[in-house]
Order: structure tokens, then sequence, then C-alpha cells
């Protein structure tokens, strides 16, 4: 048995240069450590996060209207009764349905293909350029964006009519328009975030094995053959990953409609967010409005456990793999 | 992680339960506003009610300063005023006036004036907030009068009464009931009176003096019509609505870029609401029944529907936008000279004409007559206009401590002194609403002063509700309206019926009136 195999003693790993195991003092400053760099984001997570989110719950459970004179008033489940009745915020959710399913579709379409595009140019000159250009509409606020495509798309002295009139058609007022409001908000919303899934499809492009490719090549593959056999199977979670942040990012969408339109004409553009925003701050319905939230919320937590689930879902099938 | 937050809310309803007041949770009923001190929680307020006055007490704070009781102090002051709306910057301006008065009058240095301005529609979003949370950072504030109910019944702002009754300098009289009914009184008919007028606002039209008075123009509208140009205030000042349209039909160029009128019909806030209550108002058209609370079966009638389908219908002589158009619309179309006239509140007489303006455009007040709100045949065969009130009153915070009192209540003495509203109104755009100052005759060469003291007599306009629920009524019709405008809801009578149902729901679930909205309301979408 050589003396490395053998169980040492103190003396004798000394004697061999081995260091000896980090005492268990150390192990508790690393604890210490860790929690130290843990308690303020936890401090500023319950602080910020955590109580709202309890204190809107309980509201939920209360008539309180901020202007009215009276205390807080406990109504039991009676604000989610009368939510459940309310046709107008129920039409708003479908609203939102509608606009999270054609955006995100439209989106990632887009994206997909101005993805793949700049994945294919990697030797075209400027293309670094290019592709910050292409990022510039995600990084500016929704507000910023909502405000000049409100000016772009005035049917007096915006751009598009300007071009629009050059070419013989019509002005058209878009952001007032009963048929064309919600697509004029829904082209804009895609054209601030095609660039965060062409991002997204360029990562899952990137991750690809290079090998695999290349034996798509030499077997002499179509581009279909490819895409559905070697990129989408290797790409797909990146990109679902993609697809799942941008529902719920456009589930909120409220900024860029309280803009462009302030959900009209009527109620055309009103989003449930925006309705909640109407309900929360400017009728100061509170209780109302919390009852509101809390669905919202639920919704919310469900579309974040399927991104959670398909982020485990990688996970498992990477260790499988492995 | 559900019924985890399900468990902590609940446990959060203990907390909530814990704040309020009440033995058993629903003192929420109590109407602060129908109690002697009107629900002035304030400690300093409530102690000094009664028949007390400023010589029995000099040191109350609703008598403003004594001669010794402010003396070398230094005091921070702030206002809220709405943004965008030039009159109630005006304070901003005076201000350095109103230091010195201050402090050769009282001894005291007020700091440079704090201020948050936001629009009309958002304003009461920021100032509802502090004053629930008890801030004094506002010790005055430019509310709309809307407002009045909203900050009054939770006991957010004075009652003015109890400065009236300590200061009886500040009780001027109104040149028309309508100034107390619209800017001081909650509720509507009590005679409790909370605000202290700060701008007046009635409806009139701006029209093109210089188009009507071109010789060119008179002659090819008498070729059409057989009939005189009129050019003059006195000839429009009873002119029907019908005549008027003929005038705006004549000068409608929308090919040549010229229309004939600007109107608003805006979404944002209470614009589309005031420019069409005229037409409902003077046609024998009712918004809602103000002694009962109700709505339904008044606001949905076919008088009403009829005045909106003929407001709306005069878009033929607007821009394409005119579903959009605001109170900064109006004045942009008018002054560039895109527009021959533009129905307006005469508030922002100041800022219908622009020195600046290009070719064509209103760079002179020469250039325009203001007249009030063309009439309607009423019911009874009578010419009869009723507009709709604007204007703000000034409305003192209840959270403020000693000192802040008693500036505030300094600050409106020197503010209804005559010289302070000369400055105000020949200066900074303001408009008398006293007996003496519509008489003063150093304002007759204001060019809007006329039809606004017109639209001021009795029963020449009215004011719309007051109550603390006035934003939600609001945002309902503002849709639906602007939905009618815009052909997203089908007819006028289906804007307003939708408008009426809602609005009686909300005043029923608020306990405001006892008749229940209609069946199925609750589930009522805009058709």
């Amino acid at each position: 048995m050589s003396s490395s195999s053998a169980p040492s003693s103190v003396a004798s790993r000394l004697e061999e240069g081995i260091p000896a195991p980090a005492p268990p003092r150390a192990k508790s400053k690393k604890t210490w450590w860790s929690w130290g760099l843990l308690v303020p984001v936890l401090v500023f997570f319950i602080l910020m996060n955590v109580i709202p989110t309890i204190w809107m719950l309980g509201l939920s459970f209360y008539n309180y209207t901020l202007t009215s004179s009276g205390d807080p008033r406990f109504i039991g489940i009676d604000n989610y009764t009368q939510l459940a009745g309310a046709g107008p915020l129920w039409l708003s959710l479908g609203r939102t349905f509608t606009f999270m399913v054609l955006a995100v579709a439209i989106q990632t379409v887009l994206g997909a293909v101005v993805g793949y595009l700049f994945w294919k140019s990697n030797k075209v000159p400027g293309r670094r350029l290019a592709l910050t250009l292409l990022f510039t509409p995600m990084i500016l606020t929704p507000l910023s964006s909502g405000l000049f495509w409100r000016l772009m798309l005035d049917p007096v002295f915006g751009v598009i009519n300007y071009f629009g009139e050059l070419i013989g058609l019509e002005k058209i007022d878009f952001t007032t328009d009963a048929t064309l409001a919600f697509p004029a908000v829904l082209v804009v919303d895609s054209w601030m975030w095609i660039p965060f899934m062409a991002l997204m499809t360029l990562a899952a492009l990137g991750s690809v094995p290079k090998a695999e490719l290349e034996a798509a090549q030499v077997d002499n593959l179509s581009f279909w053959q490819r895409l559905v056999h070697v990129i989408i199977p290797a790409g797909k979670f990146i990109i679902i990953l993609g697809i799942l942040l941008r529902t719920i990012d456009v589930f909120k969408t409220m900024d860029l409609v309280y803009l462009m339109t302030n959900g009209g004409p009527g109620d055309r553009t009103e989003l449930i967010a925006v309705a909640l925003y109407r309900l929360a701050f400017k009728s100061f319905n509170l209780g109302y409005s919390s009852a509101l939230a809390v669905l919202l919320l639920f919704i919310a937590i469900a579309l974040t456990s399927i991104y959670l689930f398909v982020l485990n879902l990688r996970s498992r099938r990477e260790a499988e793999n492995a | 992680m559900v019924a985890a937050l399900a468990a902590v809310g609940l446990a959060s309803t203990a907390v909530l339960a814990g704040c309020s007041s009440g033995d058993d949770g629903a003192s929420g009923t109590d109407d602060p506003a129908a109690s002697d001190d009107g629900g002035n929680d304030s400690e300093n307020l409530n102690e000094d009610g009664g028949g007390e006055t400023c010589a029995d007490n000099p040191d109350n704070p609703l008598c403003g300063s004594s001669d010794t009781n402010m003396q070398g102090k230094s005091i921070e002051f702030g206002y809220s005023r709405i943004g965008g709306w030039p009159p109630s910057a005006a304070p901003e301006a005076m201000w350095p006036a109103f230091q010195s008065y201050a402090k050769e009058t009282y001894g005291y240095d007020v700091s440079d004036l704090a201020f948050a301005e936001a629009p009309f529609g958002e304003l009461f979003q920021k100032i509802a907030p502090t004053l629930a949370s008890g801030s004094n950072e506002f010790n005055l504030m430019i509310v709309d009068s809307q407002w009045l109910g909203a900050l009054s019944e939770p006991g957010w702002i004075v009652k003015a009464d109890d400065v009236f009754a300590l200061n009886p300098e500040l009780d001027i009289e109104p040149y028309s009931s309508l100034v107390t009914n619209t800017y001081q009184v909650y509720p509507d008919g009590s005679g409790q009176r909370w605000g202290f007028p700060q701008m007046p606002d009635t409806q009139g039209v701006f029209l093109r003096k210089d188009w009507l008075e071109d010789p060119a123009n008179q002659a090819a509208f008498k070729d059409a019509t057989g009939k005189d140009l009129p050019t003059t205030y006195e000839e429009y000042e009873n002119i029907l609505m019908d005549d008027f349209l003929e005038i705006v039909d004549f000068f409608n160029d929308p090919s040549g870029g010229i229309y004939g009128t600007a109107m608003m019909y805006s979404k944002e806030y209470d614009f589309f609401s005031c420019a069409y209550y005229p037409f409902a108002y003077s046609t024998g058209g009712e918004i809602w029944n103000p002694e009962t609370n109700d709505v339904y079966g008044i606001l949905n009638s076919e008088v009403n529907a009829a005045a909106m389908e003929k407001f709306v219908g005069l878009s033929e002589y607007q821009p394409e936008t005119f579903a959009t158009q605001g109170i900064g619309d109006m004045i942009d179309l008018f002054t560039q000279g895109r527009a021959f006239s533009a129905f307006q509140w005469l508030a922002v007489g100041a800022f219908m004409h622009n020195p600046e303006a290009p070719e064509g455009g209103v760079a002179s007040p020469d250039q325009y007559i203001a007249i009030p709100l063309p009439k309607f045949e009423a019911p009874d065969g009578d010419a009869n206009i009723i507009g709709a009130m604007g204007g703000q009153p000034w409305v003192i915070n209840s959270f403020n401590d000693d000192d802040q009192m008693r500036v505030s209540v300094d600050f409106l003495k020197w503010w209804y002194l005559p010289e302070t509203q000369d400055v105000f109104i020949l200066d900074n755009g303001g408009l008398p609403w006293s007996k003496e100052g519509a008489a003063n005759p150093a304002y007759a060469d204001i060019p809007y002063l006329k039809p606004f003291l017109y639209m001021l007599g009795e029963g020449r306009s009215q004011d719309f509700w007051h109550l603390p629920e006035y934003s939600e009524m609001l945002a309902v019709q503002q849709e639906a309206f602007n939905g009618y405008a815009t052909g997203t809801v089908s007819s006028a009578a289906e804007a307003l019926d939708y408008s009426a149902a809602k609005q009686q729901e909300i005043l029923f679930n608020a306990g405001r009136t006892t008749v229940a909205p209609p069946e199925g309301t609750a589930g009522r979408t805009l058709q």
C-alpha cells in the first residue's frame, strides 16, 4: 500500500506538505459571508416586493376608495365576485391575450428571420454596427418610443402620412381609427421587441454544435432538413425562453398603450394593465383594483411557472445527456 | 407559493382591520362633510371653532398672522398647480411680491415658492396620495372644482367658512351664484364652502375678426347666402347656433387647409364632456339629479342623444384629428390660421394670439373677437344657452402646521387685494369673479371679458358633479362619448345609456343613491 493511499495523520500530512483541511470555523465564516451578501438583497426584496404584495392581497378583501371619507371596510370576497361579473374588464383581459398572442408570434417569426440573417452574415463588414443599431429600439423606454411613434403616425404632420401622400394614399389617423389603432400599437410593440427575439435567435444558433452543422453539410442536407433536425433541436430552449419572457412582458404592457392611444379610441386598445391603472390611480378604488391586481398576479405566476418548468426541463435533459 | 401568499394575505387583513377607527369597521359610511367641523381633524381647527373672533384670539392660525406672532420667522411654503394651464402658474410669477408683503406686513421670511404640477387629469393623482398620508407638502392647492367632494369628505382641506368667519374681508361678494356653487360649495346646495375662487372660467367662441371684416369675404357671403356677414360682438351675442354654423360652413375649406371651427372631443380628462354639455343643457337635457344622485333615466335621454349627434356632427368642419382635440390643439389651430373659429375656454384668451404666429395666423388680439356660445332653441321655443363652468378654486391643506396655516391665510388676504388682482388679471391672463372686479374699468379692454361675464351671468352656465366619485364617473363617460366620436360605439344613445348605467352603478355602490342600476350593468361592455 503506498503511503499516498493510506489515511494520513496531521503530522504525516505536514511532512508531505499537504495542507490540512480547512477547520470548521473557516466554513462558518464562508457561510456568514454568503449571508452577508444575501441579506441586503433579501431586505430589499421583502420591503419592496413581499410586504406590498401581502398588503395588496389584504386590501383586496376591503372596500376602500382613497377619496372616500371612510376607513377600509372588510367585505370578504365581494371584490372578487364583483370582478367575476365585470364585463369590460374581461373584455380587456381578452384583448390583452389577443395582443399577447399576436405580438409574440410576430416578434418570434420576424426576430428569427432577422437573427438568422445576422448569423449568416458574420463576414459582412459593418455587421457589428448594424447589430448595435438593431438593438436600439429595445433599449429605448416605451414612453419615448410611444411618443415619437405617435408623432410619426400623426395624420397632420406625421412622417408616415407624408410618405403615404407622396405615393397617392389618403391620410390616415392611425391612433384614433377604430380598426387601425390596435394594429398600430401592435406594430410599435413589435418594432421595439423584434430585436430581442433576434438576439435570442442568435444565441440559439450560437448554441448549435459546430460539428453537427458540419456533419449536416457533409451529408448534403437541405436548409429545411438542417433547420428541423439540427438547428431547432439544439436551439429550441433558448427560443422558448425568449417566447416566455416576451409573453410575460407583453401581458404587462401599459406605458406604450397609455401614451400612444390612452386606451382609445373608445376602449379598443384598453389592455388589462391600462384598465388596472385607471382603477387604481384614476378612480382610487384601491380595494377593487387590488383584487384585479391579485388576479393578474396569479396569471403572471402561471406564466412564470411555465418559464421555470422549461428551464428545469433543460437542466434535466442536460444532466441526462451528461 | 399561492397558498403561502393567501395565508399572509389573510394575516394582512387583520392589520388593515386594525387601521379602521370604527368599532365594526363600517365607519366608512360616516360623512365628515355633514359634520359641524366639516370633517377636519386638524387640532387647531377644532379647538378654534365657534363664534370666536381674531380680536379674541389673534393667535388662531386661521386668522393669519398677527403683528407679532410671526415676527422673525422663516417659513417653507409650497403649492400645487395644474401643469399646462397658464392661469394656475401666475401665483408663482407673482410670489416675490408676496414675499415682500409678508416681510413688510408681518415681519417673516417665506421661502421661494416650491411647487408641483401635473396636467388636469394627473394632478389629483399627485396630491391625493400625499394628502391621504397626512402630508403638508402642498400648503395651498389650486384644484379643479370637481375635486371639492373628494378633498373635503376625507377632511383633507380646511373649511373656507371657518376662515371667512374669522376674516370677513375674504368673504367677497361674487359676480353671480355660479362662482359660489362652482368653486366653493360642497355638497351641492348645502351652502358649506370649502374653496376660495382662484381662476374663474366660462366658455365662448373666438372668431377671426380680420376674416369677417374682409370686404371680399363679406361680398362672397352675401352672394352665397343673401345675408350680411355679422362682424361685431353685439351681432354675435344672441346668434343662434344654426346661423352661426352657416358662417362656419362659409369659411370651411379643408382642401385649402382651413377649417370652419375647432372643438374638443378628446378622451383626456373632461375635454369631450365639457364641450358637449352646452349642446345638452341648452336644449333641455340634464346629466343627473343632484338631489337624489340618480343618473339613469336622466343622462340617457333622447334630448341628450340628439345633442350629442349634433355636437359630433360638427366634426365635418374640423380636421381629421378632431377626436383627439384638446385645449392646446384648439389654441394651435386658431393661432396658426388653420381655423376660422374655436369653441374655447375664455380663461385661455391671453393665449389665443401669438406674436410669432405664421403668416395668416393670429399675431394680435385685434385679429379676433370673442363671443359667448351661440344659442340653441330651447323646448319652450326661446333662444337659450347654458354653458359648462370651468375654472379652479384655491383650497388650504388641513395638515398645515400653525405657521403654514397663517401664511396660507396671509397669502389669500394678499391675493384678493385689488392691486394683486390687477397684476393677476392685467399681466398674467387672469379674470375677475367678484362683483367689484367685474365692474373694474381697468379690465374693460380685455378682449374676452365681455363674453366671459355674459356666460357667468345667472343661469347661463352650470358645473357638474363635485362628488368624490367624479373621477370614476368621468372616466366612464369620456370613454363612451369619445368612442361614439371615433365610431367604436354604435350610437350616441348607446354611449349615453352605457354611461348612465355605469354611473348609476358607481353611485349606488358608493351609497349615494338607493336606486340600483339596471340589471346586467356590471357585465355590460361598450357596443
